[in-house]
């Protein structure tokens, strides 16, 4: 439970408004930062879901899958840019943000995490070092403003911060393949 | 079936995900804010505030005196500005040049609008409009001096200008067309000077037949 209790003061302190406004004054903070942290709030904090409704769990999200989705979906949702800017300006997506992240992403997240298969979860991983290559190409890419809250020297940053996670991400599969895992077990 | 929850939590999900992609895009039409402005804006036309502009030649006047029941071509710039604006200005000039001369003046009218108005004095826009040909009559160049207004006017038509701290702004960049009745009609993308020039043109002929 201590670390169901961890998320959740992990959860106010993003929420508080100054920190929030501070985190997503700069745009790679905002998308590299904010939100993932939101999400590991949310995985912590699922210890006291799964604790409380395991049966729900165990039902719904039986073989992992719809977990898996539910993530996938909610964090790609998260980054269209216009999502982004609209989370600044629009206080219904802001809110929404600070629930669907946690809640919608962080909690399947962890309970569709063990139920996967190497599969599942390679699939996750490819996923997201695709979307972080992605948007490297599109952020550095295009010349005009996609986000209107934010600069274009912004945007440029967040297009090499997400290459560099893109890259950090490829290396450690290229190890994880080429290494005989089981003798660090 | 033994997990038809699971089964059914995947549809949820799916159907959750297609809900949300689809609101949040606007129907997949719009995948920045920028473009969700145009859409947004075009679904509204808002009408032009009636602004008062003060224009190279030190004139003041409000927008409406202006127009005057006609269409307005419309940029909006500061003069300081060395990467777009100059070329959506340059841009601008191509599709002044392409419209038909019996129709400038009567019919249609240009205006490029300085949201800097502490740097951009009349001096300094009636240099600024020599390097595009801008004759100072039907494409003139102004700027609005009331804060308050120029607030209005940018908020209106969703302009969103961010300072950077040296002197520079960045800015969302289109051309503005508005309609005889001082309504929004159309944003164009200011890269496509031909797409946009039809349009006018098209619209123009629409008017005043033929």
């Amino acid at each position: 439970m201590k670390q169901a209790m961890y998320g959740l003061l992990l959860y106010i302190f993003l929420i508080l408004p100054p920190v929030a406004n501070l985190l997503e004054s700069i745009m790679i903070v905002h998308m590299h930062t904010q939100m993932p942290l939101l999400v590991f709030s949310g995985f912590l904090m699922a210890q006291f879901f799964q604790l409380r409704f395991p049966r729900f769990f165990a039902k719904w999200n039986q073989n992992g899958v719809p977990g898996l989705l539910l993530f996938l979906i909610v964090w790609s949702y998260w980054m269209i840019p216009r999502a982004m800017d609209e989370a600044i300006t629009i206080q219904v997506v802001e809110i929404f943000k600070f629930i669907s992240l946690p809640f919608l992403a962080g909690v399947p997240l962890r309970d569709s995490w063990k139920k996967l298969s190497t599969f599942g979860k390679g699939f996750i991983y490819v996923f997201i070092m695709l979307i972080f290559s992605l948007m490297a190409v599109l952020y550095i890419g295009t010349d005009e403003q996609i986000c209107n809250n934010y600069l274009e020297v912004d945007q440029k940053t967040l297009g090499w911060g997400s290459l560099a996670m893109a890259a950090c991400m490829i290396i450690y599969g290229i190890q994880f393949i080429f290494t005989d895992q089981s003798t660090y077990e | 079936m033994k997990n038809w929850r699971n089964t059914l939590a995947i549809i949820l999900v799916i159907i959750f995900g297609s809900a949300l992609f689809y609101v949040g895009t606007d129907g997949f039409r719009a995948f920045t804010a920028e473009s969700a402005r145009t859409y947004e804006l075009l679904k509204d036309k808002p009408v032009f505030p009636d602004v008062t502009l003060q224009d190279s030649q030190e004139r003041t006047y409000s927008f409406d005196e202006f127009a005057e029941g006609k269409f307005v071509f419309l940029t909006f710039m500061y003069t300081s500005c060395t990467t777009v604006c100059p070329q959506l200005e340059m841009n601008m000039a191509d599709v002044y040049e392409a419209i038909p001369k019996k129709y400038i003046g009567k019919d249609i009218l240009f205006l490029s609008i300085s949201f800097d108005p502490e740097r951009d004095n009349p001096e300094t826009l009636a240099k600024y409009q020599t390097y595009f040909g801008s004759d100072g009559e039907t494409w003139r160049m102004a700027r609005i001096n009331d804060k308050k207004e120029l607030d209005s006017l940018l908020k209106r038509l969703g302009v969103i200008v961010i300072p950077d701290g040296n002197g520079n702004f960045t800015h969302n960049t289109a051309f503005y067309l508005i309609g005889k009745q001082g309504h929004l009609m159309e944003i164009l993308d200011y890269t496509k000077i031909e797409d946009a020039a039809d349009t006018v043109i098209a619209m123009l002929g629409n008017e005043t037949g033929g």
